[in-house]
């Protein structure tokens, strides 16, 4: 049975868009994904069907339009979904699919021109379509491409005028008798001193490992030919190219999120600045490479690869960053407040905790970020350095506008207890923001001097604070019971003692404060006195004094 | 699944011809009833009769250095290689074409083929032989190897020709473009490496014979290409796919790229270089590496690019240039294109020692260097490629005839093709092509080579005959 002419086409038409359908599927399902695999099998069985009655599929293709057997059976006059264009810009002409077609080849023919859509934008790609299909070296799908653009930019007379040239050179026929006179002379068969021998089985075993071993990653060696082209440079635009590829080197494998090579190539460079031998100039090159690992493209790269699914393990980080200059310090702050995962922020946080050493000041700039987040995670990383230099730039931001700040400023202050800290705090306690108040009181506790203790009395026994919330209060006495001495003892003892009969709710608040406390400071002199108010009426005064006599008893 | 019917297909197919020419080299050692050849008759029997029933037949046929089985060209790996190769010489030795084997296959039928074969390889007219041989065998069936006709040979010399001028054509575009700072498009080298690699896979003797002219104006680019196309045809035999010889063309292309920077008085000195320019011509290597970075950035064929740049003059025992610290391994790229850019410039005139070297000549000095400067299985490869009357020998005949080889022959490699420049009376001529495989009706080979003499010492124009 043989289909009739207008059937042919039709089958085609629907092919083609079986086709066109297949290749958008193929882009947007993974390979084995059930709609990819059915898409695939249906496609090979509309091919199939079609061979079922013709031997092969001939295309021609047009800018806009397939024909198949003088039938246009495409047209798309737009430059969007158009399959005839895209084929046609790479100068395929025509597409034979023959009817021994494997399922195979025409999944690698799809995933080909579906990879050629992806690169679009990719104007200095090497590979075209043609290429592609080149490699692929189907046995069933053939095309006819036109060559014409391999001739743009080339002398087209070149074979011409190269083969007059060397053929007009001609052979002296002198010479040539010459030859001839010389040939005859001992015309005796002389056994060739070249005998062709075959490579042995092992030799080709060998060749086949090293063929093996061939296939690894080039990186590597391209990166110890560039440190040798370093070595043999001769002046200065030579160092300068090989600086130029070294920092393309980086930035490509970060690119890739090849931070291994990166870190073999710094190890490198360090090796070379460190050697006696390398003269100042050389050095002078070799330190603009590290100057721009630390630069915003070069962090943004590592950015990127920390915030990936893969991410990076932190020995490897520490490697690379220990590379870092404090020039980094900027770009790092700048990637901190972009990164999306907790785990990236937190790498770029301990990177920062490392170099930010290098250049307190340039770190504590950074307190001038726009983004609260950022200058909270600054201040952490000042409070983790430790260095009591930071405190002045520390208090410029006690007055910063977001609260989660300002609380982390306090936080640091009180655990570096730089000069002029104490006094800030102080003022800190009097705010009109609870938390910033809880928190001033805690970094003072933190700092733990008398004069600390002093100002933290004094603020206690203030009228105002009386107003405050219980467990303002109570936390401002637990921080005060933190110096177990007798001022304290002596203090809170008072305090429990005293009586009012105005506002009694307050005052016994404060009396519960100071008995949990006593018990806090663990001194057992103080039990006679708490037992007074082990069965008073006021609930809050009774067990709080309960819990304090039980804590000194047992000694906890 | 159809798809792995494919690939099982596809694997038997490597294994028929595997164990074909297992069983044929066993046969060539052992009695066709010795244990070994009928053990191996066994299994190959085991593994055609399956297929048999599956195909109805299995159609065995030699096309250009190609295996097919059923229609589907066989690709094989290294593993296959000394088998696939050995089939392939002894298939054309004897003339054959193709080997269709049908019907039920039994050890009878597939001995008396193995005596035919074996017996034919003995024969003056070795098709013939084997086509009595197995005459009486309904099963086997043998078809002669198809001639390529006289005009169809024209054309292909034609198309060879244009892929190699146009390569040549493109690689002076590159360097005229790389010199006015001008931006270079690189998807056209790789076309043209991939024009190269099929023209090689079809023609292979051809476009050899295309770098054994060495007499055009501009040196650099044609040695660049030659260096491409021999190096191509080195990757063939080693196995190498399609892809990886686009590779290593590319790579190969643009070996010397960094002469670009290289003075032309330098380049082009007619004389002897001194040890200032020697330092100069030396530095080529390391400015290739730059050349090569600037144009194309690092994909991976740059990369290798690169590599092969800089090392293709480093040498096996790394007694070359540059001189190198903490050095790995050289690449394999580089070791075949360093083979094939010593042959190219020894062979040629005006380069470094400015003293053209006839094939055979240069040959022998490779030999010496083998393991030295040269990676020895490399180099037997590419012997075996080049065999031992390169194209362009100029050769005297027992018949008293001076002539140039002008297609090796792979078989039997004393026996190329020769075009004959003087006939035995002492006329110049221009041709006739013949082959010294050729035999007459006795046996005895019409012309057998006795001598070969350096065509460079007389000014023989080889492109007047070759091209």
């Amino acid at each position: 049975m043989e289909l009739t002419e207008d059937k042919d086409i039709k089958v085609v038409k629907e092919l083609l868009q079986k086709l066109i359908k297949a290749k958008k599927t193929l882009r947007m399902y993974p390979q084995g994904n059930p709609i990819y695999v059915k898409t695939l099998e249906d496609l090979y069985t509309r091919f199939k069907s079609f061979f079922d009655y013709q031997d092969e599929l001939t295309l021609k293709i047009g800018q806009n339009t397939i024909v198949y057997d003088s039938e246009q059976v495409y047209y798309n006059p737009g430059k969007e979904d158009n399959i005839a264009l895209f084929l046609f810009k790479d100068g395929i002409r025509e597409i034979t699919f023959k009817k021994e077609l494997l399922q195979e080849e025409l999944e690698e023919f799809l995933k080909v021109i579906v990879v050629d859509f992806d690169r679009e934008m990719d104007e200095m790609s090497e590979d075209d379509m043609v290429t592609l299909l080149w490699e692929k070296d189907f046995q069933n799908i053939q095309y006819v491409v036109d060559e014409t653009f391999l001739m743009d930019e080339i002398d087209e007379d070149y074979e011409r005028k190269a083969v007059t040239s060397v053929k007009g050179r001609g052979t002296d026929v002198e010479s040539l008798q010459r030859a001839y006179a010389d040939g005859l002379e001992g015309m005796v068969k002389d056994e060739k001193k070249v005998s062709i021998m075959p490579p042995a089985f092992e030799e080709i075993q060998m060749l086949g490992s090293e063929m093996e071993k061939d296939s690894s990653d080039k990186m590597e060696k391209l990166i110890t030919i560039l440190f040798e082209v370093f070595s043999h440079a001769e002046g200065e635009d030579d160092l300068e190219d090989s600086i130029m590829f070294l920092k393309d080197i980086v930035r490509f494998s970060l690119t890739h999120g090849d931070i291994h090579t990166v870190i073999n190539a710094l190890g490198k460079a360090k090796g070379i600045l460190d050697d006696s031998f390398t003269t100042d100039e050389a050095k002078k090159y070799m330190k603009m490479l590290f100057i721009y690992i630390g630069t915003e493209e070069i962090i943004n790269l590592l950015g990127a690869i920390l915030d990936s699914s893969s991410g990076v393990d932190e020995d490897i980080l520490k490697r690379f960053t220990d590379f870092l200059d404090k020039d980094a310090i900027a770009p790092l702050v700048k990637i901190l407040g972009d990164l999306k995962t907790i785990r990236a922020r937190k790498s770029i946080i301990e990177t920062l905790i490392t170099i930010g050493r290098k250049d307190m000041q340039k770190l504590a700039a950074q307190l001038n970020d726009s983004r609260w987040y950022v200058v909270r995670n600054i201040v952490f990383i000042l409070r983790r350095i430790g260095d009591k230099r930071a405190v002045d730039y520390l208090l410029k931001t006690m007055s910063h506008r977001d609260i989660r700040v300002r609380k982390e400023v306090i936080r640091t202050l009180g655990e570096m207890n730089g000069q002029g800290a104490l006094q800030s705090l102080s003022e800190c306690l009097d705010d009109s923001n609870a938390e910033i108040r809880i928190a001033s009181a805690r970094a003072i506790g933190n700092i733990g001097t008398d004069a600390a203790k002093k100002i933290l009395i004094e603020k206690v026994s203030q009228k105002q604070f009386k107003e405050r919330d219980f467990n303002e209060k109570k936390e401002a006495y637990e921080i005060l019971s933190r110096w177990k001495d007798a001022d304290v003892l002596d203090y809170l003892a008072g305090i429990l003692k005293k009586k009012s009969f105005f506002g009694m709710g307050r005052n016994y608040e404060d009396m519960a404060c100071a008995a949990f406390c006593l018990g806090l400071v663990g001194n057992k002199e103080v039990l006679p006195l708490l037992y007074k108010f082990s069965d008073v009426n006021n609930k809050l005064l009774r067990e709080v004094s309960q819990i304090a006599i039980k804590r000194l008893e047992l000694g906890r | 699944m159809a798809v792995k019917e494919d690939r099982e297909l596809i694997s038997s197919a490597k294994d028929i011809i595997n164990q074909l020419s297992i069983i044929l080299r066993t046969a060539n050692i052992h009695s066709p009833s010795n244990i070994a050849v009928t053990t191996a008759i066994e299994k190959y029997i085991a593994l055609l009769n399956p297929l048999i029933k599956s195909e109805r037949s299995i159609l065995l046929e030699l096309i250009g250095e190609f295996f097919y089985i059923n229609g589907m060209r066989i690709r094989y790996s290294l593993d296959y290689l000394i088998n696939f190769n050995f089939l392939v010489r002894e298939f054309k030795k004897r003339e054959i074409g193709s080997v269709i084997f049908k019907d039920f296959m039994n050890p009878v039928d597939l001995q008396t083929f193995l005596k035919a074969f074996i017996e034919s390889g003995f024969s003056d007219t070795p098709y013939d032989t084997m086509s009595e041989g197995i005459d009486a065998l309904s099963s086997i069936k043998i078809d002669r190897l198809k001639k390529i006709k006289e005009d169809e040979d024209v054309d292909t010399r034609k198309i060879v020709k244009k892929t190699y001028f146009t390569a040549v054509a493109y690689i002076q575009g590159l360097f005229s473009k790389i010199e006015a700072g001008e931006r270079v498009n690189i998807k056209k080298s790789k076309r043209i490496v991939e024009a190269m690699v099929d023209r090689l896979l079809e023609e292979e003797q051809l476009l050899i014979g295309m770098t054994a002219i060495k007499d055009y104006d501009e040196y650099t680019y044609h040695h660049m290409v030659n260096v491409s196309i021999l190096s191509i045809a080195l990757g063939q035999r080693l196995g190498l796919n399609k892809k990886l010889l686009a590779v290593l063309g590319i790579t190969a292309l643009f070996h010397d790229i960094g002469k670009i920077r290289t003075p032309y008085e330098i380049l082009n000195k007619p004389g002897d270089l001194t040890d200032d320019e020697w330092k100069i011509m030396k530095r080529h290597p390391v400015w290739g590496v730059r050349a090569i970075l600037k144009l194309r950035g690092f994909d991976s064929t740059a990369i290798r690019s690169v590599i092969v740049s800089f090392e293709h003059h480093i040498h096996n025992d790394f007694s070359g240039y540059p001189r190198v610290s903490n050095y790995m391994d050289l690449d394999l790229y580089s070791k075949i294109v360093c083979i094939a850019d010593q042959y190219d410039a020894m062979t040629s005139s005006r380069v470094y020692s400015r003293i053209p070297m006839p094939p055979d000549k240069a040959i022998s000095i490779m030999m010496e260097r083998s393991g030295i400067q040269l990676d020895p299985v490399l180099l037997k490869f590419f012997i075996n490629m080049i065999g031992v009357f390169p194209i362009g020998t100029l050769v005297m005949l027992d018949t008293k005839e001076l002539g140039l080889v002008f297609e090796s022959n792979e078989v039997m490699g004393d026996r190329p093709k020769v075009v004959i420049v003087i006939d035995s009376n002492g006329n110049r001529l221009k041709g006739p092509v013949v082959s010294l495989a050729q035999k007459d009706e006795t046996g005895r080979y019409l012309r057998s080579i006795v001598k070969t003499l350096d065509p460079n010492k007389y000014n023989i124009n080889l492109a007047e005959y070759l091209l």
